[in-house]
């Protein structure tokens, strides 16, 4: 079976899901979308050399600016979203602008930095916000039926993927891994390394504006604390690690793999549960850089005999 | 030691900022200057590691802590005096320090920053999680009378306690300082941070220097954690917003400029303190420090064009 098939099925299995599956499991499905889209577009940004922290801050601000139309403009949900993006995509411009010059660190603080800035704007113009205490919607979006939100998060995080398979045909995708290996050669090359980087940020936060805005439309509800949540930054970057970087697959198996087992982690640890995806970024970075889905699947097919080591002669 | 032009400028100008919110306003130029040498202190050590190893530790605020816990534990269990509790708990995180280099730090030392921020990331997110795990999300106070100590001059009074933080700093400086010039270890780290290769070549162990200056570096935070307990509501993230103000601090003064960090600190506290001041704006105060790191990238990345 080639992996067009698998790709086949594995559509088909996600199309027909909400027929048969109850609505728990829509539900779990639906996070692991979430969680999914976010992981890519992360990944989308490190396979340029830079290490972004700001998967959340946006976020955040596409939830934000997707509640502030529907609560203060009285737009309709939908459209709203794709505010959500346009909003997170202009301050990622001017952002970017600013700071992908210099980058590494310091591209890599000021995305940490964002976060809490982000939220500290959002609890100080309570007019605009609710402030600290968040903003309810009256209700969520398709009057919460899981099955359509299941269905717009499939559509989104399929438009994802692509994406991110486009990055990987298309010149972008030259120009971004020239850049990552050596940048003076792709200076020199004539390659705009400015300009790439900052459309590849600028995308990147569009698609984490727009899964934040339709997060919040889901639960109807917006909340410094809960939308710029930690949960949005650091379980994408364990999912990717997890998976593989600098993969479209990568992410893809390690928010299924995750997804799945955070259901059960909350559960067992009350309290501070994230420590797990902590010591999966750890253990990742010093053990298996490949990611630990490879090196496990790696290991147990040359137990079986199946696949010979290269240095056995 | 010698100045530039330029920089003698900045100084004179930031001289001349600090008379003039003194003269204003002498309560908010005290409440900046307390401030301000806190950040310092807390910055001093992350511009060192960042300084000599080259990594940047973004588990920072979180070793400043399990630091505050540490001595909150020695209170609560032993009824020992936050300040006293000083010595043991910068020697507990000394330990602790030095074991979290050799089990991870090391490892990526010669990698790319990629890889460092990513674990030292990793790091915090355990130190953070972990301390939840054990304290619970329950804020913790402790009492003591002399943190509410005041004196005046006068008809101007204020609160005395933080200028502890303006002793410590100016105390680990000297330290340093002395350390750097006077003692072999100091001097091996110094032609380290010059040059790691040619430091290796003339026979200096550079791995020990490294082990040195990060485990001393949390030390100094222990330090910092029981200076600060006194006068601070203890909770899982309550370090975490220094790891980033620190680099911001570290940034502003340069890269080996300690001096220059206590100096940036009180200008980036008198900022805030100017904030905090004007009525119904007190929450924006935060924002500063973001202010600071964007325009000192900006004038950087300005610079580095030309």
């Amino acid at each position: 079976m080639n992996s067009k098939n698998i790709i086949l099925i594995l559509l088909a299995i996600a199309l027909v899901f909400p027929l048969f599956a109850g609505p728990y499991f829509v539900n779990v499905l639906t996070t692991i979308f979430v969680f999914l889209a976010l992981s890519l577009s992360w990944d989308m940004m490190l396979r340029t050399g830079q290490l972004s922290f700001g998967t959340a801050a946006f976020f955040g601000l596409g939830a934000y600016a997707s509640a502030i139309t529907v609560l203060k403009l009285g737009w309709n949900p939908l459209f709203s979203i794709v505010i959500g993006g346009l909003f997170a995509g202009l301050i990622s411009y001017i952002l970017g602008y600013a700071v992908l010059k210099l980058r590494e660190i310091y591209f890599s603080i000021t995305t940490l930095a964002i976060t809490s800035v982000f939220s500290v704007i959002i609890r100080n113009m309570s007019d605009l916000t609710g402030g600290a205490g968040g903003a309810t919607f009256k209700s969520a979006i398709f009057n919460g039926d899981p099955t359509k939100i299941y269905y717009l998060l499939l559509f989104l995080t399929l438009v994802v993927i692509g994406i991110s398979e486009w990055f990987k045909r298309s010149k972008i995708h030259f120009a971004i891994n020239s850049i990552r290996n050596d940048e003076v050669t792709a200076k020199s090359s004539g390659i705009d390394v400015f300009k790439y980087l900052l459309l590849v940020f600028v995308i990147t936060s569009i698609i984490q504006g727009v899964i934040g805005a339709v997060y919040a439309q889901q639960y109807a509800f917006v909340e410094p604390e809960s939308t710029f949540s930690l949960n949005f930054l650091l379980l994408p970057i364990a999912m990717a690690l997890v998976g593989g970087i600098y993969s479209t697959n990568g992410p893809i198996i390690g928010a299924f793999i995750l997804g799945i087992i955070s259901e059960y982690l909350k559960l067992i640890i009350p309290y501070g549960h994230l420590i797990v995806y902590g010591l999966i970024i750890v253990i990742v970075v010093l053990y298996m850089p490949s990611g630990i889905y490879k090196t496990v699947k790696g290991k147990m097919l040359t137990n079986n005999g199946r696949r010979e080591s290269y240095d056995h002669t | 030691m010698s100045f530039s032009i330029k920089e003698n400028k900045t100084i004179l100008f930031a001289l001349a900022f600090i008379i003039i919110v003194g003269f204003w306003q002498p309560n908010v130029l005290m409440d900046g200057i307390q401030r301000g040498s806190m950040y310092a202190v807390i910055a001093l050590p992350l511009a060192l590691v960042l300084g000599i190893l080259g990594v940047l530790n973004l588990a920072h605020g979180e070793f400043l802590t399990v630091g505050l816990y540490i001595s909150y534990m020695f209170y609560n269990r032993f009824n020992l005096d936050p300040l006293l509790s000083i010595i043991p708990v910068s020697i507990i995180l000394l330990v602790f320090g030095g074991l979290i280099y050799l089990l991870t730090v090391k490892r990526v030392i010669k990698e790319g920053h990629l890889n460092q921020l990513l674990l030292t990331f990793g790091i915090s997110m355990i130190l953070l999680e972990g301390v939840k795990m054990i304290w619970t999300t329950r804020p913790r106070n402790v009492f003591t009378d002399y943190a509410y100590a005041s004196a005046s001059i006068g008809e101007f009074s204020f609160g005395t306690y933080g200028l502890i933080y303006l002793l410590i700093a100016v105390l680990v400086l000297v330290f340093l300082q002395l350390f750097l010039k006077k003692t072999r270890l100091g001097q091996a780290t110094f032609a380290v941070g010059q040059n790691p290769k040619g430091a290796r070549i003339v026979g200096i162990n550079v791995n020990l220097v490294y082990l040195f200056v990060f485990s001393i570096s949390i030390a100094i935070l222990g330090i910092v954690g029981g200076a600060m307990l006194p006068r601070t509501a203890i909770f899982p993230a309550v370090g975490s917003p220094y790891s980033l103000k620190s680099f911001a601090l570290a940034a502003m003064a340069g890269l080996g400029n300690l001096n220059g960090i206590l100096f940036a600190g009180i200008i980036l506290g008198i900022g805030e303190a100017i904030i905090n001041a004007i009525p119904g704006y007190s929450g924006w105060a935060d924002l500063v420090f973001f202010g600071v790191l964007i325009i000192v990238i900006l004038t950087r990345a300005f610079r580095e064009a030309r």
